[in-house]
């Protein structure tokens, strides 16, 4: 009974749900896509994150000229040099942003893809849905790396100091991006779904 | 017996389906498995959005007609908007960083909040009815793509890297900058799609 209906991710109004494709009764717009066609862009998008996150902690995301002389930083070295200056809370919130919520993202998806299908127990069903929503709210965090690297970019080219962003900034906020849209083709009524059809 | 479907709704965090009741005025109906803050009985909260999203136009225009930070090094005086921001780093050829940046801090809040504006006026007049069906939902879809608030918090962590090398002075948008990130986190963000369509079906259809 429970599984008849099933609700609209732009207006969130209950709908019946049908074989095939369902338009929404109150805003139009289309509910379901088919569910291999979502899981398939889903770890497309994934795997194209997870190797601009390789590319975004290999190449320096920031490089300094001073005096001519240039130096570069990873996102790992910010880390480490934030953290040799003493700024320990700030070392800590670039850590947490850039280097570890991506991860945890990661890792979330694939264990949302990994485990759909089977079949699972209310509570199980309830922490999936609750991590998603997790994973939903801290993702855009891990733009504060990039916004801090544009700042900086911005603010400081004078004659003798110039700061720049590096190739690890492109890299890093295209992986933002298809993590974002990653999580966005995981429709969260499939772990659902993966229940009820078996 | 086929229960009427406007009166159910499901949970956006935990997917649960339950019966929407009758809200008594300034009550809020939340999930009964996760607490989450299904729907709200605020007398005139259209309204409200409506004037709040104008004020958050205001803010946004000051936000980003002045400099938010300037910063002394080594005699040269650099301003920081989030204009200049974007333009220098497509003066460094930084393309997709300089794109992906416009989007989320110029493009998606400016989306959010004119067209809340805009379906506001459509609704009002009784106009247009399927094309403020589509501004909704575009406005739905901006919502998430906003990032204002993430940008502030960058600009401290910026300002501490900063710290040790540069005079720093706040600006005027700073402060329009903060105030529009109040309003943000409280209204914009807090926008329930539900609620705007019950508005919708009910102004058009009723």
């Amino acid at each position: 009974m429970k599984n008849r209906y099933i609700s609209c991710k732009i207006c969130e109004s209950v709908n019946l749900k049908r074989d095939g494709e369902i338009y929404c009764r109150v805003c139009k717009n289309r509910i379901t896509q088919s569910k291999s066609n979502s899981l398939n862009s889903a770890w497309a998008m994934l795997i194209t994150a997870i190797l601009f996150y390789i590319i975004a902690n290999v190449y320096p995301i920031l490089v300094i000229d001073k005096f001519g002389i240039i130096s570069s930083n990873t996102i790992l070295e910010g880390v480490i040099v934030l953290w040799e200056e003493g700024s320990y809370p700030i070392a800590i919130i670039i850590f947490i942003a850039s280097v570890f919520v991506p991860l945890l993202k990661f890792f979330l998806i694939l264990y949302i893809l990994i485990n759909y299908k089977k079949p699972r127990v209310g509570s199980r069903k309830m922490d999936q849905s609750k991590l998603y929503h997790i994973t939903e709210i801290i993702g855009p965090w891990s733009m504060v790396d990039v916004f801090v690297v544009s700042i900086l970019a911005g603010v400081v080219h004078v004659g003798s100091v110039k700061i720049t962003a590096g190739v690890g900034a492109t890299a890093f906020v295209l992986m933002v991006f298809f993590t974002m849209l990653s999580a966005m083709s995981i429709d969260i009524r499939l772990i659902k779904e993966g229940k009820d059809s078996d | 017996m086929e229960p009427n479907l406007d009166e159910l709704i499901i949970c956006r965090r935990c997917e649960t389906l339950q019966k929407r009741v009758e809200l008594p005025k300034k009550k809020v109906a939340k999930c009964i498995e996760c607490n989450e803050v299904l729907y709200r009985n605020i007398e005139d909260s259209f309204n409200k959005g409506l004037a709040f999203s104008i004020t958050s136009l205001i803010l946004f225009i000051i936000a980003n007609s002045f400099p938010i930070i300037t910063v002394l090094i080594t005699g040269q005086i650099n301003a920081l908007t989030i204009p200049s921001m974007i333009y220098s780093l497509y003066n460094e050829d930084f393309f997709v960083v300089g794109s992906i940046v416009l989007v989320v801090l110029v493009i998606a809040p400016l989306s959010v909040m004119l067209s809340y504006i805009i379906v506001g006026v459509f609704i009002k007049l009784k106009i247009f009815k399927s094309l403020t069906r589509h501004l909704i939902a575009f406005l739905v879809i901006s919502k998430s793509w906003e990032m204002i608030d993430i940008f502030t918090v960058s600009i401290l962590v910026a300002l501490v890297k900063l710290f040790g090398y540069a005079e720093i002075h706040f600006g005027l948008s700073a402060v329009a900058l903060v105030l529009f990130v109040i309003v943000d986190i409280f209204v914009l963000k807090n926008i329930k799609p539900v609620e705007l369509w019950t508005y919708y079906s009910r102004e058009y259809c009723g």
